[in-house]
């Protein structure tokens, strides 16, 4: 039962932002790297907040709804 | 399974038919701002970020219908918003790499960057692969719409003494109908304007399903408590079943189905162009993907979370047996008051008219760019004059989107063989997109992917797919994560990850040893008989290809031919096309944006930060297409003469639509005044009296 729960809540969890997380964080070194993101720029600072904040947004809400559904 | 008919009350249909009557007046009201072909597909590139948004939010809840996610809903509970909720990894690459390559090189159409990244056969190969894409997603859009309207319908009726009996084909040969004259006089605005309207009508309608479901249930809490824990979890199981689990769907949506979306999907691309700026376009898909997308997860998803409880609390409303593609039908039906219900049901089918309208609207693009204009110039030599050639052009794309539609009709066929229409979709993303996306990823975040790489990725991935279909099993059963073998759907998702693979291997192998393949292409040439080696290598080729696509040997000298064929194919590529790194990789690789952005601008950029200014404007004599403002006007927008310049009525709640783009030319001494030309005036359909904001593009 405990395996059972934790291949439907927090194995994919883990699956979906460490593999997902690899393809997100190589795009933000790739753009930054080939000076398309400039941080130096005041505008582009705007940009990493937001494009790092959208990450951490969808991890924190799935983490919220997976120990809602486990314990609410 | 319980198959549902006759939903509905007279009034509902009154209601449904009053919504579209009121949509297409809407839609054409716009459509006089379609000026030229430029406006026809891409609305004039003038539009403010919160309006785009708004309008992808009905294309995209769209084409991932209500139905489909009802379904599976229904089937499995809150993880049908899994699919709605994994696409921020690729946000980065899109709106940082794709997005301002596609702007600014001025590419009307992705074969059109086949084609300048590496060449005409590449350009060839992409056209038919992203057409075929193309009315796939028009086909899925036509059999969802025939899916949501069928239950409505009686089984049967007849009309001056003539019996006819209501099929799903015949009901989308109607609907196939209905939509294509609108989108033949509409065109991208129209798409627009009524996309707006029907994105706040959308989700308002699938929140209102949601309250009057949990009021019918008795509240939240009775809702919440009525569902099982693993119905509440937001992610499926890892790998089970085969017919909806996480990690299939992570691959063949989440990945592939992500960057499909992004990076192929012509009809969100133009939307993102239709921006006035790159910055809005960024704007716009950020907001969507953070906002917009979870928010349509519940509108969605929920009649079949709805549906379920039901089930659970009295299953004689509705029965756990009901056909999964009709829950939201029959919860909407359910739960709501006659009217009400036709609204629901308005909304539904606008949504879905939307996705297919914006699809067809972006398969004419592609093909009046990639199809008409090349094949022309080809067979023709009369010089026609601008205007002569776009209302030509206009034409021909109506016609198009004419044909596009019917061929959309036929493509239902086949998915209409799958279980629901979520599963039919799956496997279409899985198995079409991986070598067009692979492609294009590569093309513009790796420099050093060549022309004959990519023709023998997307011959290669090609040919390992297809074997993929004849051998799921010793092929696929690696990369399935423990994902059980279906034999009737054979790894649906997962085989999504298989095709990403070996498309990604031959794009790597083909692309490392291009050194070897340019000395023994050089090699051959000093034969005397080079001409006939390299017709060799073609007609084995396709001979290997034919062989492969019939599956004619066993497994393992099909696997060694492809290989052969590959490198073949790739040789022939070497030696009949030129290929110039780094004149190919200029301004079309993420690694040379800033050459890009000066090619738009046709000069060296200005990137100092500048205001926005409110002026008023007066027309001037002569038809160039500068503007003209104060000396301390042009100062406080930091521009320079020749700089690129967006104006726009000052009404915010336009959203651009009464706008232009411009040149700065020489200034004058008039303080808050521009002087713009007639046919400015004409293209921005300016106020007299209103106030109009300026700023300095770049």
């Amino acid at each position: 039962m405990i395996l059972q729960s934790f291949f439907q809540s927090w194995l994919p969890f883990i699956y979906l932002y460490v593999v997902g997380g690899i393809f997100f964080f190589s795009g933000m070194y790739i753009i930054i790297k080939s000076g398309s993101l400039n941080p130096q720029k005041k505008h582009h600072k705007f940009w990493i907040k937001t494009l790092l904040g959208g990450y951490f947004f969808f991890l924190f809400l799935h983490a919220f709804l997976i120990i809602s559904a486990l314990y609410l | 399974m319980e198959v549902h008919h006759s939903l509905g009350t007279s009034t509902d249909w009154i209601v449904m038919v009053i919504y579209f009557i009121a949509i297409m007046v809407f839609g054409s009201y716009f459509s006089k701002y379609n000026r030229t072909t430029t406006d026809f597909f891409f609305g004039g590139r003038r539009f403010a970020w919160w309006l785009i948004t708004m309008s992808i939010v009905a294309t995209g809840v769209g084409s991932h219908s209500f139905i489909k996610y009802s379904a599976k809903g229904f089937e499995a509970g809150f993880s049908s918003t899994m699919t709605y909720m994994n696409d921020w990894f690729f946000v980065p690459f899109f709106i940082f790499g794709w997005l301002p390559i596609i702007v600014y090189t001025k590419i009307r159409s992705i074969p059109e960057y086949f084609e300048r990244r590496f060449s005409v056969l590449t350009r060839f190969f992409a056209t038919f692969l992203l057409l075929l894409y193309m009315v796939g997603y028009v086909g899925i859009g036509f059999l969802t719409m025939g899916k949501a309207i069928l239950p409505l319908l009686p089984p049967e009726f007849t009309l001056f003494g003539i019996h006819f009996e209501i099929t799903l084909m015949g009901l989308i040969i109607v609907i196939a109908f209905i939509v294509g004259i609108y989108i033949t006089y509409g065109g991208q605005t129209a798409v627009i304007f009524t996309d707006l309207a029907q994105g706040f009508i959308l989700i308002f309608a699938g929140m209102l399903v949601f309250v009057l479901g949990l009021d019918y249930l008795g509240g939240f809490k009775v809702f919440w408590n009525l569902l099982p824990t693993e119905w509440k979890l937001p992610l499926a199981h890892f790998n089970d079943p085969p017919g909806f689990n996480f990690v299939g769907i992570f691959w063949q949506d989440g990945v592939a189905g992500s960057v499909g979306f992004l990076f192929m999907n012509m009809g969100l691309i133009m939307r993102f162009m239709a921006c006035k700026s790159v910055d809005e376009g960024r704007k716009a898909a950020a907001f969507n993907i953070l906002f917009m997308l979870p928010i349509s997860a519940i509108v969605v998803g929920n009649a079949g979370w709805i549906g379920k409880a039901i089930s659970i609390a009295n299953p004689s409303i509705v029965p756990p047996t009901t056909n999964p593609d009709s829950i939201f039908v029959v919860v909407a039906n359910v739960i709501s008051h006659p009217g009400v219900f036709g609204f629901i049901m308005a909304a539904l089918t606008a949504a879905l008219m939307s996705t297919v309208d914006t699809l067809l609207n972006a398969t004419a693009a592609i093909y009046i760019n990639d199809i008409h204009r090349p094949v022309k110039k080809w067979l023709t030599k009369k010089v026609l004059t601008w205007k002569e050639e776009d209302k030509q052009e206009l034409l021909s794309a109506r016609i198009a989107t004419v044909v596009f539609t019917l061929l959309g009709v036929l493509s239902v066929i086949p998915f209409s063989k799958f279980p629901t229409v979520y599963e039919a979709h799956g496997y279409f993303h899985s198995t079409l997109t991986p070598p067009l996306v692979t492609a294009i990823f590569l093309g513009v975040f790796w420099k050093r992917f060549t022309n004959a790489a990519v023709i023998g990725t997307l011959v290669g991935g090609v040919a390992l797919m297809v074997m993929g279909m004849y051998y799921p099993r010793p092929l696929i059963e690696i990369f399935a994560h423990g994902t059980a073998y279906d034999p009737s759907h054979p790894y649906t998702y997962i085989g999504a990850l298989y095709n990403l693979f070996v498309c990604a291997l031959f794009a790597v192998i083909t692309t490392l040893t291009t050194k070897q393949q340019l000395s023994l292409v050089n090699k051959i040439k000093k034969n005397n008989n080079h001409k006939s080696i390299m017709g060799a290598f073609i007609v084995t080729s396709i001979i290997i290809f034919i062989l492969i696509l019939f599956n004619l040997l066993p497994l393992v000298a099909l696997l060694i031919l492809t290989f052969v064929m590959v490198a073949l194919v790739v040789l022939a590529s070497n030696y009949y096309i030129e290929y110039n790194e780094e004149e190919k990789t200029d301004g079309l690789t993420v690694w040379s944006i800033n050459r890009a952005k000066e090619y738009f601008k046709g000069s060296k950029i200005n990137d100092r930060e500048g205001e926005k200014i409110r002026v008023h404007w007066k027309l001037k004599d002569g038809v160039d297409d500068s503007i003209h403002f104060s000396k301390s006007d042009m100062k406080r927008m930091a521009a320079e003469v020749g700089d690129l310049v967006y104006i726009s009525d000052a009404r915010k709640y336009l959203g651009g639509l009464k706008s232009i783009h411009s040149v700065y030319g020489e200034p004058h001494d008039e303080d808050g005044i521009v002087y713009i030309s007639s046919e400015h005036f004409e293209q921005g359909q300016f106020v007299k009296g209103k106030l109009l904001i300026a700023e300095k593009e770049m």
